[in-house]
């Protein structure tokens, strides 16, 4: 038998603390602020992490174990905000990393970007964003959401304005969000990536508690000729989207909230122009590989000091794929009811939510639906014991082609957690119990049985609060078991933590000591 | 008297090549090709269509491909559009024509019908099920046939992802637990393949300062495992996931196929 030994030390040496350096930054700004007699405010956060990662495998190069961080890295924060007066400020939003990292490379593989590479990656962002008054001017890396289902959530580097004169919402913003990284065979292997732009534009019309009515465009391109040899797997691909967004508020109590998307997507813009899909000129042409789809949400809800409730459908099509969200889920219809209730003088809170998901709409044969249920009902019975249940069912279900049995797999999730308190003169004791128990059901396609994957779950925290003391240590057993037939998973974990708080309460150091025991 | 004679030398030559037909001679190499139409164009291996006929040195040989998608009762859901498709020439050496999907089905000139134009419109795939696709060599300038029609059936499959179920998205978890095993379970691809399907799910760290999607285009994953036909893997992260920072959760991102999300949070929010 081959000996494996797996040697793994991380430490991460965080220098980054708000608290320290932002209380220099505090200082020195202050001395700022007072020469400019009141007119510049400072405020924010700075800092620079050091991340240190270690790992041996013996025999070396043993792919059961595969690193889960760079060797050396190092984080850049600089997000101070430059208040020059009530109508004038100044944000900056800048962090980065001294190692690049890239989802289109082997991580940490991209050893030289170029320096448009480096301020694209997705992993850094370099944002300043000034505002006077309604106008504010976006440079660099901006996170925008003008919609739901539109803009998306990646970064895009770039420039662009949100005015806000009055009601009238005008929003434009153009960029990069994606640079081109050539194809290397390797090793290591880089995937590659196209250069990606993107354009976004919003106007509307917009009362701050009252109402919502705008119309949102998306585009994103891909430039073919940006990585040469082109990545083997991917396809050069564009996108739109146009939106319409109106959200209505009465009081603040009633919620009404429909939004409806209609999107063009090319998913390889080298296949020929088609008349089959019709275009939209000027802004995509249509290839044989262009589909075109519609996404529509529908949310209604009430919120009051003891009771909230909210419906919430939501109907994404087939087709429905944006440069925006590139790992968003389409051919599924959503109906979700969520509820929140506080009784008994506010002691007891349920949030529960119910809801159903129904994939593949367009394929009857292979439609897949999914029940999802989750209860959360917190009690504080006294000034010392308080105790938590929570239950998430699950289920999915569909035919399975030509097998005489359809795949019906269901998860059930039980957990209850009790608290004890006991308060003393000089401490405070805290024994925490937490039991769950998960039941998953998975029925066999062939023989149509259903085989059962149950996991017991159980952890008693003992954690002391001394009043006069720094120190705040902890300990906790936590037991593990899994029974799937044919296999058995025991874990015990015992852990002790000990953590010391500076004199101003703001740093604080921790040590953690964790045993782990398991049997298969 | 030379140019009539040519010419009909000419008319002799194509009326001889007419009379012994243009032959086709093509297969579906792939008994499952991609769902998605558009992608045959870039798989040579999808469809090959050999074409002979032509007469060593002999000119002419033009032909168009009247091709045909049905259903295997035979309703037709799309055919090529003849005054579009491209004109295709036998080569004069008499070696065979090798033509690939773009060539046989160009997308750009087919039309589709009804509910399967929809589905291509909206999707770019035909409803899952049996089709079959029909070649005959036809003439040029009335389309009248010039060779047998050859016809292959071919499956498309409409193939369902995996579904993440646990943790589910936005599921709070505990961090003492979360630290010692996390299960991770997924809804498995439907219809069951014919072959065991290997699963790959992946974990990554959001850190404070980004965004999920930013860490998963970003980040280096803290778990890169593929799991070989099962639907549930049990993970031992044997990390802490509990910050020195003050307020500060830990929060994480797993794939697999399809995305949620999910964040560790320390059991005593009170004391973070």
């Amino acid at each position: 038998m081959m000996k494996r030994k797996i040697i793994t030390s991380s430490f991460f040496l965080c220098m980054f603390v708000t608290t320290s350096l932002a209380q220099e930054v505090d200082s020195l700004l202050n001395k700022v602020k007072d020469k400019a007699k009141e007119k510049l405010q400072i405020s924010g956060t700075m800092g620079v992490t050091y991340e240190g990662y270690g790992l041996n495998r013996s025999p070396s190069g043993w792919t059961g174990y595969q690193p889960r961080r760079p060797w050396n890295q190092v984080r850049f924060n600089f997000t101070p905000t430059f208040k020059f007066s009530k109508n004038f400020s100044l944000p900056f939003n800048f962090n980065f990393a001294a190692i690049p990292t890239n989802f289109a490379g082997p991580y940490a593989g991209i050893k030289k970007p170029t320096f448009g590479q480096f301020i694209t990656n997705p992993m850094n962002s370099f944002g300043i964003n000034p505002k006077y008054k309604w106008a504010e001017l976006q440079l660099g890396t901006q996170y925008l959401k003008y919609s739901e289902l539109s803009t998306g959530d990646i970064g895009v580097f770039g420039v662009g304005v949100d005015l806000r004169p009055k009601i009238f919402r005008f929003k434009f913003f153009t960029g990069i969000s994606q640079q081109g990284i050539n194809y290397v065979a390797g090793p290591p292997t880089v995937t590659g990536a196209y250069k990606r732009k993107n354009w976004m534009a919003q106007i509307g019309l917009e009362k701050e508690d009252s109402y919502l009515f705008a119309i949102n465009i998306a585009k994103g391109k891909d430039v073919p000729t940006s990585a040469a040899p082109p990545p083997l797997t991917i396809r050069p691909q564009e996108g739109i989207v146009i939106s319409l967004v109106s959200d209505l508020y009465r009081r603040k109590a009633f919620i009404l909230k429909p939004k409806a998307h209609n999107l063009l997507f090319t998913k390889d813009l080298a296949t020929p122009l088609s008349s089959n899909v019709k275009s939209l000129k000027p802004f995509i042409e249509a290839h044989t590989s262009t589909i075109t789809d519609f996404a529509g949400q529908l949310a209604v809800g009430k919120k009051g000091k003891n009771l909230d409730l909210g419906v919430m459908v939501k109907y994404l099509g087939a087709g429905f794929q944006t440069i925006g969200y590139p790992f968003l889920q389409s051919d599924r219809l959503d109906y979700l009811l969520n509820t929140r209730i506080n009784a008994w003088k506010n002691k007891m809170n349920i949030v529960a939510s119910l809801g159903q998901r129904v994939n593949n709409v367009k394929n009857t044969a292979l439609r897949a639906k999914q029940f999802i249920g989750n209860l959360n009902w917190f009690t504080q019975f006294s000034d010392n014991f308080s105790l938590n249940i929570n239950y998430n069912n699950f289920g999915f279900q569909t035919a399975s082609g030509l097998n005489p049995f359809g795949i019906k797999n269901v998860s059930n999730d039980l957990g209850i957690n009790p608290t004890f308190t006991f308060t003393g003169k000089k401490i405070i004791h805290l024994i925490s119990m937490s039991y769950n128990y998960s039941k998953y059901d998975e029925r066999d396609v062939y023989s149509g049985l259903t085989t059962s994957n149950n996991t017991h779950t159980g952890v008693l925290t003992y954690v002391p609060t001394y009043l006069e003391k720094e120190i705040s240590p902890d300990f906790s057993i936590l037991y593990f078991y899994n029974d799937v037939p044919g296999a058995k998973i025991t874990l015990a974990t015992l852990s002790a933590a000990l953590s010391m708080q500076a004199a101003k309460k703001e740093d604080a150091a921790q040590g953690a000591i964790t045993v782990y025991l398991g049997k298969t | 008297m030379k140019k009539l004679i040519s010419t009909a030398i000419a008319i002799f030559i194509v009326a001889n090549v007419m009379a012994q037909g243009i032959k086709f001679n093509f297969a579906i190499l792939n008994t499952q090709p991609p769902a998605q139409l558009s992608e045959w164009g870039n798989r040579r291996e999808v469809l090959t269509l050999i074409v002979t006929g032509g007469q060593p040195g002999a000119p002419g040989g033009q032909f168009k491909i009247k091709t045909e998608i049905k259903t295997t009762d035979g309703t037709v859901v799309a055919s090529a559009d003849l005054a579009k498709t491209p004109v295709f020439t036998l080569n004069s050496t008499g070696t065979p024509l090798i033509l690939f999907a773009n060539d046989v089905m160009p997308l750009e000139f087919m039309a589709f019908t009804g509910k399967y134009k929809t589905s291509l419109e909206r999707t770019g795939k035909l409803p899952a099920g049996n089709y079959i696709l029909c070649a005959r060599p036809v003439n040029i300038i009335d389309y009248t046939p010039q060779g047998e029609e050859q016809c292959k059936t071919f499956y498309l499959a409409s193939t369902q992802l995996p579904i993440l179920m646990k943790p589910y998205n936005e599921e709070v978890m505990d961090a003492k637990k979360a630290q010692t095993a996390i299960i991770f379970r997924w809804s498995p691809v439907v219809p069951t393949q014919p072959s065991p399907v290997t699963y790959r799910i992946q974990v990554f760290e959001v850190l404070p300062t980004q965004s999920p999607v930013q860490a998963l285009r970003s980040n280096q994953p803290l778990l890169d495992k593929e799991v070989l036909a099962a639907t549930q893997f049990i993970w031992q992260p044997q990390l802490s996931f509990y910050r020195m920072m003050k307020k500060q959760k830990t929060s994480h991102i797993y794939m697999d196929h399809t995305i949620a999300g999910c964040k560790w949070e320390p059991r005593n929010t009170n004391r973070w």
